[in-house]
């Protein structure tokens, strides 16, 4: 039960305090979200806002994306061994991004704030945010063929923004003169502020109605209660080791080389520890992710599978561990390049579910996709301005028991919106022939997996330059108890003159007017024997094609 | 009394059809019949026979009926809208389904589809030969052959209505009207609702879900309408039957039933419209509504006299592109759950003893220690008095409820924990007020906290704490404000179209050209209401956004100004200043234009008759901190407050709907209107 510093202790001031803390995440996320400029803020949601106690752990986070969970740790840990609290000064910001110092991946950049009371810092306040571009080789700072961080954009190690409430401008020049769009950068990074500073006065006010002491033991009092849910939830799984591995389709530059990832998670009483042995080494290109990002989808793979209702702080990481070999894709040495983390990311929270799934099988779903397909197109419009469009395509979740999987949804360690045709076609010469359910992709089983996507681009104007990050095409969505695979991701361009591609998962090439791209996300897995499949529901998914095969796919 | 004209509000809710009357020389009354789900006309029509019987109303002197329904609504939950088939651009028929893939339960790995899927699975979802390009160019001209053959195998297929959502059909409604014109040829009697009429307005997910919910509840609210017109028509009611729609503005019945989708929010917009008007009637123009009921806990937002209006909002949790009032819900009530998690701590909510089983001291069974179950222990609730006396509480299984759920395993005293359950509640209601008014971009201190629903005047004293606020206010009836709104109410009528043009180098000519368009448009329904053409109020708006953003604001567009285009320009900047926190000088696009004519609303609030006898019903004691200290605190009989009356906290104000609780410090009067204003100095001290 609670540790005995809870005894001395109002519970009903320290539940008051919880509502009040995750009330302060969620005003500075809002002012975060509100005051940004990056469209990846405004539409895909990357960023988040936190509080961390004196000693570095998470005491409130608002977060819109699991992938966010728990990263500000590592970054935060590395503040304060650069700035100890001894040396804080009221007014101080500080802010990083380099992912080989606790980082995430560049364009995401950490500012953090002593919050001070009675003279002394007491809490911090942290933001952060994925800014549209941090320099490098490509617009946007996730280049698909990086083979070194160097080419990914300007490092930043822990420095002072702020030093007692006066900005750093020797700082702030270097950073205008390295980004393509200095403006919004600064406005956004000005936003993160915003969101510290607005966390920071209602910090001060908690710390003035109940004094700084009982404050911080009302903090500690609140890790302690997450952790001993959290250890509780731990040990209603079987204790025993459990293992799963899956594959990244290749790193965007060796095609023909999938990447592993193997994850053992051992559940031994009220802890867990996930090792990533066997994982394979760190590859050229960007998909090596830093340990952070390892934490965030092992972090958000026990939550979503104990219980997430536990209030979400520090206190939920306590009963975790996690281990990444130096070298592999979860632990890289510097330089390796580490901008399209995302997919490795998703892929681990995968493993980890699906290792769990022997201890917990009614509670884990099979195989979700997890395929995000990144699409780009840049060109000229017939009047001779030029566009660049972005489009993110989810794919099929995995089957559980009593529930299909569902069709071309976000899963895991990401949630972002597609973009709507009608947008695609008024921004850009392309038109969208198709867009449809891509029947029987989803594995089959007592509980089918759900479906991936099938839609057809037609390019009618100009040379277009076309990037496809895709995942999926080599390696399938398992299925469990005897439930199939999910079908694998497939796209094709079919040229002018009749010649046809197949894409290797992976590739920057270039389409003409004419020039069409076929493409098909892959299906989730399948849950239980497809025999037992209730006859009814196979008439339905006949009827509303959910099974049989797709025209073109396959 | 015959010959006066009486103005009449009918709000249906789930449990009580509340009515509202003013009669010409300015007299109110209120009350409230059992609703009657299976048909919630026959409610409507008790409550006007009542009128005739107990108020010696005559219903030829009814000249204002106004009707707020939740039919649209329950047509969706329960899933008795029409077996509906969807027609598409061919290779487009799954747009529907597959929606826009975000998932909302962040940390579910068992998921759940996130599309209204249930109103179109995919054999009922055909598609047809055709395209329109986004410039509305022809691409390929409509098989007509092939649209007949597709609907004729709906028909086949058992389809009580039509949905038709073409690719651009924005840009150009030519492919969908010609299927329109075919289908009523054939079939014509299956309702049909197109995109280009329902929501005409780019991105083709949103418009197709607006439009299949148009289709899918258009048979359930034509019948209902139909049926309580002709009923009001029986029983003499000369007066056009008017309904309340999601933005807070009144259509006769005839056209509301041909645009069902706009009805969602019909009671809530009643309520909001109710607020505003209470409001501007003490000159109160900002204000914060806060409706707490069993399960939730609505907020709303009126500025400058004005209901925020959203351009989309939710509909059973689905998001639905249809401008309405921004009502929030969070998910804390008095019927919120006390409970002690697995470390010890105490928590309330998220879920709820709603109102079967109910608190414990409703003796229906439940043993939950609930927030109603802590107001009865603190004193706040007389438990002989309870709506009006009609439902008896036993404080007895409120204690012990509260002694064994709460109170013995965190070793406190069962007053300790009542205060607390309700400390926690208050906090959780106030961040949830805090972020909806700041993502709004307003600080709650600026406004004035209207308490509503049966536990919203119960809390406003601590919540108006919290967030720092001085004022709040207390309708006379907070429990049938929905109904008195209604008959503040304009009639209005809103009609919008995509008009996606960057604003440099636009012709004000071109912006005209398309808002004569649509006042065509908003002329023709307002010409089917009875209302004095000259009366009528021409409003416009623009949704704008900067280039390359995704996300638009509405901002006035006003034509008397000499640059009216500049001036959007300058109130587009003000505007995202506020709401966003900057305002960069960057080149702007329009999305959609607006015109909304508008006419009549703000009437006299009418006002009720005071009771005579003394307003001072007592005293009790009341329970103020979790030490156990008590105060005693007069207890005020609401009926009987004269106009003028002042008293100071702590003291208790009953009525049959509510309880409202003057907190020490506070400062309470009674107003012309009747409402009651709470007041407490602007630099008093937070109470711990």
């Amino acid at each position: 039960m609670i540790r005995d510093r809870a005894n001395t202790l109002d519970p009903i001031t320290v539940e008051v305090v919880r509502n009040k803390l995750d009330g302060i995440a969620n005003e500075m996320q809002s002012t975060l979200f509100r005051s940004s400029f990056s469209p990846i803020v405004k539409e895909g949601l990357d960023a988040s806002a936190s509080l961390f106690t004196i000693e570095g752990e998470t005491l409130a986070q608002a977060i819109a994306i699991p992938i966010h969970l728990a990263t500000l740790i590592p970054v935060v840990r590395t503040f304060l061994r650069e700035f100890p609290p001894a040396t804080m000064a009221e007014g101080d910001v500080y802010v990083m991004n380099d992912p080989y110092l606790g980082g995430t991946h560049l364009p995401d950049i950490a500012l953090v704030m002593p919050v001070f009371h009675d003279g002394a810092p007491i809490a911090l306040t942290a933001a952060m945010t994925h800014h549209q571009d941090v320099g490098g080789m490509a617009p946007g700072s996730v280049p698909t063929n990086a083979t070194e961080i160097y080419q990914e954009g300007i490092r930043i190690p822990p420095l002072k923004f702020h030093d007692r409430g006066m900005p750093n401008d020797t700082l702030m020049k270097l950073l205008r003169l390295n980004v393509r769009v200095p403006d919004s950068f600064i406005g956004d990074l000005n936003a993160q502020v915003a969101a510290c500073s607005a966390g920071a006065r209602r910090l001060r006010e908690l710390a003035t109605k109940h004094g700084s002491t009982a404050l911080r033991a009302i903090f500690a009092n609140l890790l302690d209660r997450s952790e001993e849910m959290t250890r509780q939830a731990i040990a209603m799984i079987p204790d025993g080791t459990y293992r799963y591995h899956d594959f990244l389709d290749n790193d965007g530059i060796d095609l023909d080389t999938p990447i592993r990832i193997e994850v053992a998670v051992t559940v031994d009483g009220e802890a867990v520890r996930v090792d990533f042995a066997g994982t394979s080494g760190q590859v050229r290109g960007p998909f090596n992710c830093v340990p952070s990002g390892a934490h965030a989808a092992v972090y958000f793979a026990v939550h979503a599978l104990t219980d997430p209702d536990i209030p979400t702080n520090g206190g939920c990481f306590r009963p975790i561990s996690v281990t990444t070999p130096e070298g592999s894709l979860v632990n890289p040495v510097e330089p390796a390049p580490v901008n399209a983390r995302t997919a490795t990311i998703k892929r681990i929270a995968g493993c980890v579910i699906g290792a769990l799934r022997a201890a917990i099988p009614g509670r884990a779903p099979a195989d979700a996709a997890g395929e995000m397909l990144l699409l780009a197109f840049g060109g000229p419009r017939p009047d001779g301005s030029r566009y660049v469009v972005g489009e993110l395509i989810a794919s099929g979740s995995g089957a559980s028991d009593g529930k299909d999987g569902v069709d071309v949804i976000e899963t895991d360690g990401t949630n972002c919106m597609n973009l709507p045709i009608e947008a695609l076609e008024m921004d850009a010469p392309i038109r969208v022939l198709r867009t449809e359910l891509r029947a029987g992709s989803g594995g089959a089983g007592q509980w089918r997996g759900g479906l991936g996507l099938s839609r057809e681009y037609q390019v009618l104007h100009g040379d277009v330059v076309l990037t496809h990050r895709g995942e999926r095409h080599v390696h399938p969505a398992r299925g469990v108890l005897g439930g199939g695979p999910g079908a694998l991701a497939v796209s094709r361009i079919h040229r002018m003159g009749g010649a046809v591609e197949e894409i290797k998962s992976k590739t920057v090439t270039r389409l003409g007017p004419g020039d069409r791209l076929e493409i098909h996300t892959a299906g989730g897995g399948g849950y239980g024997d497809p025999a037992t499949r209730d006859p009814e529901q196979v008439e339905r998914d006949q009827a509303d094609r959910k099974i049989g095969t797709s025209a073109a796919a396959e | 009394m015959a010959a006066e004209a009486v103005r009449v509000g009918v709000d249906v809710g789930g449990t009580f059809t509340d009515f509202s009357c003013v009669v010409s020389h300015g007299r109110l009354f209120a009350f409230k019949l059992p609703s009657t789900p299976e048909d919630p006309s026959q409610a409507v029509l008790h409550g006007v026979d009542m009128l005739v019987r107990e108020y010696g109303v005559t219903p030829a002197a009814i000249n204002v009926f106004a009707h707020g329904t939740t039919v649209a609504t329950n047509a969706v939950l329960e899933r008795k809208g029409a077996r509906l088939g969807l027609l598409t651009t061919a290779g487009f028929r799954d747009v529907l389904e597959i929606g826009r893939q975000m998932r909302r339960q962040m940390y579910s790995v068992r998921l759940d589809p996130e599309t209204p899927v249930f109103l179109a699975p995919g054999r009922f979802r055909k598609g047809v030969r055709e395209r329109i390009g986004p410039d509305g160019a022809v691409i390929e001209p409509l098989d007509e052959a092939d649209a007949v053959a597709q609907v004729a195998a709906l028909v086949e297929d058992g389809i009580g209505a039509l949905a038709v959502c073409l690719l651009f059909s924005f840009a150009n409604p030519a492919h969908e009207r010609r299927i329109a014109a075919l289908v009523a040829e054939r079939w014509p009697t299956l309702p049909v609702s197109l995109s280009s009429m329902v929501d005409p307005a780019f991105r083709e997910y949103e418009r197709t879900v607006v439009t299949a919910f148009d289709a899918y509840i258009k048979p359930a609210v034509d019948a209902y309408l139909a049926r309580l017109a002709d009923g009001l028509i029986q029983v003499g009611v000369t007066a056009p039957l008017q309904i309340m729609q999601s933005r807070g503005g009144l259509a006769g019945a005839v056209t509301a039933r041909q645009r069902p989708v706009r009805l969602f929010l019909s009671g809530p917009a009643g309520g909001v419209i109710g607020a505003q008007n209470e409001g501007r009637a003490v000159g109160f123009d900002d204000l914060i509504t806060v409706d707490i009921g069993g399960t939730s806990c609505d907020i709303a937002l009126v500025s400058g006299a004005k209901p925020l209006i959203r351009q989309e909002g939710q509909i059973d949790g689905y998001t639905l592109r249809v401008p309405m009032v921004d009502v929030n819900a969070i998910g804390a009530g008095g019927g919120s759950i006390a409970w002690i998690d697995a470390a010890g701590g105490l928590r309330v909510g998220p879920h709820s003893a709603g109102s079967v089983p109910g608190p414990a001291c409703y003796g229906r069974g439940g043993g939950e220690a609930t927030v109603t179950d802590a107001s009865v222990v603190l004193g706040l609730i007389d438990p002989g008095y309870f709506v009006g006396g009609k439902v008896a509480l036993d404080p007895g299984r409120a204690q012990a409820a509260i002694r064994d759920r709460v109170a013995a395993p965190l070793s406190m005293s069962v007053e300790a924990a009542a205060f607390g359950i309700h400390r926690v509640l208050n906090a959780q209601m106030a961040e949830g007020i805090r972020l909806v008014s700041i993502k709004q971009g307003f600080d709650p201190r600026d406004f004035a906290l209207l308490g509503l629903g049966g536990a919203g005047p119960l809390h406003v004293c601590a919540l108006a704490e919290e967030l720092g606020m001085t004022r709040c206010l207390v309708p006379r009836h907070p429990g049938v404000l929905s109904a008195s709104g209604l008959l503040a109410a304009p009639v209005e009528h809103e009609v919008a179209a995509a008009f996606s043009r960057p604003l440099d180098g636009l012709e004000l000519s071109a912006v005209r050209e398309a808002l004569t368009a649509l006042d065509a448009e908003a002329a023709a329904l307002m010409a089917v209401e009875q209302v004095d053409p000259a009366a009528v109020v021409i409003g416009y708006a623009a949704d704008a956004c900067y280039v390359g953003q995704g996300y638009t604001i509405e901002v006035p567009l006003d034509l008397t100004q000499p640059d009216p285009l500049a001036r959007l320009y300058q109130d587009f900047l003000a505007l995202h200043d506020r709401i966003y926190g900057h305002a960069v000088d960057g080149p702007i696009r329009l999305v959609n234009l607006r015109a909304v004519h508008r006419a009549g609303g703000g009437g006299a609030t009418g006002k009720a008759e005071i009771a005579t006898g003394s307003p001072v019903k007592g005293t009790r004691s009341v329970l103020v901190a979790g030490d156990g200290t008590r105060v005693m605190a007069t207890v005020y009989d609401r009926a009987r407050m004269p106009t003028g009356l002042r008293f100071e906290g702590p003291a208790i104000v009953e009525q049959s709907d509510t309880t409202t609780w003057v907190a020490p410090g506070w400062t309470a009067r009674t107003l012309d209107t009747g409402a009651l204003l709470l007041e407490r100095p602007v630099l008093m001290e937070v109470t711990p």
